[in-house]
């Protein structure tokens, strides 16, 4: 075997992992690759002055397996055949693997900085790419933006006002975050994983804890994973609902930016009740959850959802039927089916263009083993698509929620984590709001952390948004910028 | 057109009538109570489990510009000498003002803004916003204050598009290396005078991110702020009441 076969959240020795030379590992990929799976992971867990482990982790969301193999790189020069001109959803992580860890992915078809913008690939300093002739432009943007909002660059190369190619520049986020995560205590480690991203803190939270308590083989209490399912949908809900506001902000749509803020405080003030943090910050820890959930906050979240269930079918229905927001939604920032599959894309945004890709039902994990949530897809893949789909999105959330208050089942809410088992791994994935979360964690030899690796959604999407806008007026940047929503902190670590 | 107007019906008057006095969940952790009496001699359990350090002993002190009020503290103490009220009132002008030792029951109040400042800001205030590798939860509070519920609008404090239109920024995130330039060219870029406001534990302290090495965060060193908003993030209350008791706005 040249391959290890895993699922979510199960744990494996890691000297199961084949361990391959280049010219294998690239044939190996390679075959993965072709059977449909999709990059998730391409990072360093071992590195001498001479040698280097890489371990590459794929998976496929029909028969929701996750490959994972190992190739050692010897010598001074380190490298190995490229897959993204055959498979683009590589591509990016090639760049992540050369800037961390200097290993030249030959024949990469555009190698750029991913967030080190000191980190030189191949002694070559990067430029945008750029265009000549008559009326042809240049707009830089950034990293401080207009609005309340993270940092990040864009370089847009543009022929009047119609944008030919978009450039993502990020990195001014970067907090190094995976080297905290291996040097920091336990209790520290869990507000950093609430920190990656600080939209998606239950998300990557479970993650975080799913992982831990699979290398630890503790076991949760179904009322801990029912109320963690419970806060995650809150937080899809509310991010979406902000979405949606920002959306018909951007658009000039006032009621619907007023209303859709005004239903989103009600969401975040459901998370406050359950655990005194409007994003769910605390509540999810290794073991279960720090708080119970009272029947009197039961009833009054209740009472909130069922407001919002009734309020938003109204404003749905108002602004997905009103001409002026559909002719300012509709064919606007277009990504095909074809080219979300190509560049790997997840979550929301790749199921608006048609791609059947959801971790709760694809790869199940915690309470959505045993309740399984409808995967809704739409096929335009344009900016009403996206905005669309998160309004689909929250109906299923509400029922979801709504259904599993009816019988919550009684139990304790935590659990005594053990030790973490050694020479172990883990590959942990959950669906955030934006999509596919992966936590990677393997131990050494005396059970503690030497790898931590995170990918975001947004690492996945950042690119989607670079195609969505070719062709489109410059004018149309933000609308498409919102409609995929993307984290520059869960990006840059 | 009647759907609109449903809609708008369906809104109601969502605005939270006076930002001074709402009242928060329970649940909600805003001022810390301390009661040392509870504490046994040599006791340090709280302080050892704190990940940002925010404990001091001999007395039982926090920083709230450490705390991330991530709540592990009150779960860790054996004789439940900390505990967190829904106060949301702990804004503060100084750095050494958040520290506590949570006695205070009426919360932390800002001294009030010089008499320069009070004169040109007091009825006007426009803030840009950096966000210095803030992970979009301060960011997304900050855009809260501007939705129907909080209204900041209505005592004409604003966010402004444009450092050249503001009167001052507010800074979240810990610093990184590379966001470090653009925060002080954006701060240059503001006319004098002008204010700073740090949001969250982040920018007060690093909170969380104390121990990157991808920090920079000379500006903090060079500038001193105006006003420390403590939390991870803040509430919307927190900046809002303490913004107007600083300004010493009714």
């Amino acid at each position: 075997m040249k391959r290890l076969t895993v699922q979510n959240q199960r744990p494996f020795e890691t000297s199961k992992v084949p361990e391959l030379s280049v010219p294998e590992f690239e044939s190996e990929v390679g075959q993965i690759l072709s059977e449909g799976s999709r990059m998730m992971g391409l990072f360093a867990v071992e590195a001498s002055v001479d040698s280097k482990k890489v371990l590459a982790v794929l998976g496929n969301d029909e028969t929701s397996q996750i490959y994972l193999v190992k190739c050692l790189f010897t010598g001074e020069s380190m490298r190995f055949n490229s897959f993204a001109n055959e498979y683009p959803n590589t591509n990016y992580f090639e760049c992540e693997l050369a800037e961390n860890s200097l290993i030249v992915p030959e024949g990469h078809p555009w190698l750029r900085p991913v967030r080190k913008q000191t980190v030189i690939l191949g002694n070559i300093p990067y430029e945008f790419y750029s265009m000549q002739g008559d009326e042809v432009h240049e707009v830089a943007v950034g990293p401080v933006h207009a609005g309340v909002i993270e940092p990040g660059h864009f370089r847009f190369q543009c022929h009047g006002e119609e944008i030919y190619h978009l450039e993502i520049s990020l990195g001014y986020q970067h907090r190094g975050l995976e080297k905290l995560l291996l040097t920091q205590d336990e209790n520290k480690r869990a507000v950093l994983v609430e920190s990656i991203a600080g939209d998606s803190v239950v998300a990557h939270s479970m993650a975080y804890s799913l992982a831990v308590e699979a290398l630890s083989r503790t076991s949760v209490s179904l009322r801990a994973s029912v109320i963690r399912s419970v806060a995650e949908e809150l937080e899809r809900i509310a991010m979406h609902l902000s979405g949606l506001s920002g959306i018909a902000n951007d658009i000039g749509f006032a009621i619907g930016a007023a209303a859709y803020g005004r239903l989103r405080t009600l969401v975040i003030n459901s998370l406050l009740l359950l655990c005194g943090s409007r994003f769910g910050r605390g509540l999810v820890r290794p073991g279960g959850v720090m708080f119970d959930l009272t029947e009197k906050s039961a009833n009054k979240i209740t009472e909130n959802l069922i407001k919002v269930q009734q309020d938003i079918s109204e404003i749905n229905d108002f602004m997905f039927s009103s001409t002026s927001v559909m002719t300012r939604l509709e064919a606007t920032g277009k990504v095909s089916l074809k080219w979300a599959g190509a560049i790997g894309m997840v979550g929301p945004a790749a199921r608006a263009s048609g791609i059947r890709t959801d971790v709760r039902s694809g790869f199940p994990y915690g309470a959505y083993r045993y309740h399984s949530i409808q995967t809704v897809t739409l096929d335009s893949g344009d900016v009403y698509a996206r905005a669309r789909m998160r309004s689909l999105e929250i109906e299923e959330s509400l029922g979801y929620i709504l259904e599993r208050f009816v019988d919550i089942p009684q139990g304790e809410t935590r659990s005594e984590v053990n030790p973490l088992m050694e020479n172990s791994g883990v590959i942990s994935l959950s669906e955030g709001w934006r999509g596919e979360i992966m936590h990677a964690i393997l131990t050494g030899p005396d059970g503690k952390i030497k790898t931590y690796k995170v990918k975001d959604p947004s690492f996945n999407n950042w690119y989607g948004l670079a195609l969505s806008v070719r062709n489109e007026g410059i004018s149309n940047f933000p609308l498409c910028n919102k409609s995929f929503d993307l984290s520059y902190s869960g990006h840059d670590l | 057109m009647y759907k609109g107007i449903k809609i708008r019906l369906a809104q109601g008057e969502p605005a939270i009538k006076d930002l001074q006095k709402a009242e928060l969940p329970e649940l909600f952790r805003g001022m810390p109570q301390i009661d040392t009496t509870r504490c046994t001699v040599g006791c340090r359990t709280c302080r050892d489990a704190c990940p940002t350090g925010a404990i001091m002993l001999e007395p039982l002190r926090l920083d709230l510009g450490k705390c991330t009020f991530c709540s592990i503290c009150t779960d860790c103490c054996p004789a439940g000498a900390l505990s967190f009220t829904s106060n949301y009132h702990i804004a503060s002008s100084t750095r050494q003002g958040l520290i506590t030792d949570g006695r205070l029951s009426g919360g932390i109040k800002p001294t009030a803004a010089s008499e320069e400042i009070k004169k040109y800001f007091g009825h006007s205030l426009k803030l840009r916003q950096v966000s210095a590798a803030g992970c979009n939860g301060c960011e997304l509070e900050l855009n809260a204050l501007g939705n129907v519920n909080f209204d900041m609008g209505r005592y004409g404090i604003e966010f402004v598009a444009s450092p050249r239109h503001a009167d001052g920024i507010v800074i979240t995130g810990p610093v990184s290396k590379a966001m470090s330039k653009a925060l002080h060219e954006t701060y240059e870029a503001v006319p004098s005078p002008k204010i700073i406001i740090l949001f969250g534990a982040c920018p007060i302290s690093g909170g969380i991110f104390q121990d990157s090495e991808e920090t920079d965060r000379s500006f903090l060193g060079d500038f001193s702020a105006d006003l420390y908003i403590p939390g991870c993030p803040p509430h919307p209350l927190t900046f809002i009441s303490g913004i107007l008791d600083w300004l010493e706005r009714k």
